[in-house]
């Protein structure tokens, strides 16, 4: 059946403003499918990544330079409870050092900033996230500490904002893309119509259903194909332009770049989306008008 | 080929057919005659199945699906039914498009139809740049370009002057006796079915009234 797709491509260059509709809100919803299928995957993996790393901070006063038997005492203290799998102390040149690290493209940043005025810290990891607040506890009655901070709070924050994305989502993609199928479905059922002598004189003729029907697929599957590569190809411009930004962002936390399967899987999914959207559409539109 | 027994077909009010019964041999030539409305259009589309009898039985002979079954037809409808945005050579080429037909196959038989019909300066023309002769000879070349084994052609010295109404006839009698071709020809033509001594079938108000083997038109 593929011989028919010339017809269709025919057929689509000479009505060129529905083919402009039909391409642009194909391409509308899926890239809003796009946007936020980013979206969700990458929170997700902000939140995975912080689930699998059990860390607590403990932050030191800002102005004090903790002594070595100071920050002994505490790890000895955290190795006693046995739920904790390494314990990391950063001093303040260490904090520096990471911060410079992590702000290198920002002159503005580093200079501000000197060691003194970064606390030094304790960076516990547990053995089980679920044992981050007893760590959490312990660490806060130790001397001199003045703030622990632990993903809890941020696991928990992330995780809601990931399931509000997914549904936000699902509800705002689906609607679109149940609209751009209705509107594929009436763009298709308009050009049936006006075919529908030939429709009636094919049949007359012997074809059969799939003879008649399969140049009114194809033009659906090209809709669908062309809006599902254009809303891919802006969806990744976007992202990769955006990346430096994001990657600042999201200091240290290694989901960017995405990676080039990803998104030709991202590419697939459209694609297989965009195409059946518009075969059901084109099929759906001719079968009404099909006698045999 | 054919076996219509009691025949009936309304559509809503209207009785287009009343109880009409005939059998039709392969090989035959028919004429069906009888004035306008008197159901000659509606028996052409029983028998190519586009139409259900309300009643009576009509047993045909070929494929069982619709689709393969029509192949196997060769149909000239009284309205042309020639597709505007094709010229004449693309609209003969159709039934052997739809059939799937190699494209070789399908060029030398729409050249061998054009041909017999004299069309073949008429190739690139489009159904609106035709004369009401061509328009009937494309209608006619399509219906025979498939070689089937039925040729239905409604009224197809419809609007024609005698001599190409004359001509068309001879086309079919000639595809009659060289191929066998059984064909059912409606049409209200005295001369013609004067003049070739086949058999007619006479319908008036959906009735047959007549049916002689060497009938006259009356
Ligand atoms: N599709 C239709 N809807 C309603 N009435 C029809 C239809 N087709 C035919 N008729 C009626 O059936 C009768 C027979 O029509 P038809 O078979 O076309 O006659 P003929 O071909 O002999 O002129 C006519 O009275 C016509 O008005
Ligand atoms: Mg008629």
């Amino acid at each position: 059946m593929i011989k028919h797709l010339p017809l269709a491509w025919q057929r689509i260059r000479r009505s060129p403003y529905q083919a402009l509709a039909a391409v642009s809100i194909m391409t509308m919803s899926l890239f809003l499918g796009s946007v936020f299928f980013l979206l969700a995957a990458g929170s997700q993996a902000v939140l995975t990544y912080f689930e699998t790393r059990p860390q607590v901070n403990a932050f030191f006063k800002s102005d004090l330079v903790p002594t070595p038997q100071a920050v002994d005492l505490i790890k000895t203290n955290l190795q006693a409870t046995n739920l904790v799998a390494d314990v990391k102390y950063i001093s303040k040149e260490e904090a520096l050092k990471l911060y410079k690290e992590l702000n290198k493209s920002d002159p503005l940043l580093l200079e501000a900033v000197t060691a003194n005025m970064l606390p030094a810290s304790i960076e516990v990891s547990a053995k089980n996230p679920a044992d981050l607040k007893p760590i959490a506890e312990l660490l806060k009655v130790q001397p001199d500490i003045d703030d622990v901070r632990f993903a809890e709070d941020i696991v928990s924050q992330l995780a809601k904002w990931t399931s509000s994305v997914r549904l936000i989502g699902f509800s705002l993609v689906g609607s679109h893309l149940i609209i751009t199928f209705i509107i594929i479905l009436l763009i298709i059922s308009i050009k049936v119509a006006n075919r529908r002598d030939e429709i009636v004189l094919h049949e007359l003729l012997g074809a059969t259903s799939g003879y008649i029907s399969t140049p009114f697929v194809w033009e659906g599957i090209i809709y669908g194909v062309t809006g599902a590569f254009i809303a891919w190809g802006v969806s990744y411009l976007i992202l990769l332009y955006s990346t430096p930004f994001l990657a600042g962002f999201l200091a240290g936390i290694p989901i960017l770049p995405v990676s080039l399967w990803f998104m030709f899987s991202l590419l697939g999914g459209e694609l297989l989306l965009g195409a059946v959207i518009g075969a059901v559409g084109g099929f759906l539109a001719v079968r009404r008008f099909l006698k045999v | 080929m054919i076996s219509a027994q009691k025949l009936t077909k309304k559509f809503g009010n209207i009785l287009a057919l009343d109880a009409v019964s005939f059998d039709i041999a392969p090989g035959e030539f028919v004429f069906l005659t009888g004035p306008s409305g008197s159901g000659k259009t509606t028996v052409l589309r029983l028998i190519m199945r586009d139409l259900k009898p309300d009643a009576g039985k009509l047993v045909l002979f070929g494929p069982a699906k619709i689709h393969e079954y029509r192949r196997t037809i060769g149909t000239v409808f009284q309205d042309f039914k020639l597709l505007l945005d094709r010229n004449v050579y693309e609209n003969t080429a159709l039934p052997l498009e739809i059939m799937g037909a190699a494209a070789v196959d399908i060029d030398k038989a729409v050249k061998k139809a054009l041909e017999l019909m004299g069309l073949t300066a008429r190739t690139d023309l489009f159904p609106a740049q035709l004369s009401g002769g061509e328009l009937q000879r494309a209608a006619l070349a399509r219906a025979i370009v498939a070689r089937p084994k039925l040729i239905l052609a409604d009224e197809p010295t419809g609007n024609l002057d005698p001599k190409t109404a004359r001509a068309i006839v001879n086309l079919l009698t000639t595809l009659h006796s060289q191929l066998q071709t059984t064909i059912i020809m409606a049409t209200h033509n005295a001369d013609i079915v004067n003049h070739l001594d086949r058999r007619v079938i006479s319908l008036d108000a959906g009735k047959v009234i007549k049916d002689t083997p060497k009938g006259k038109y009356d």
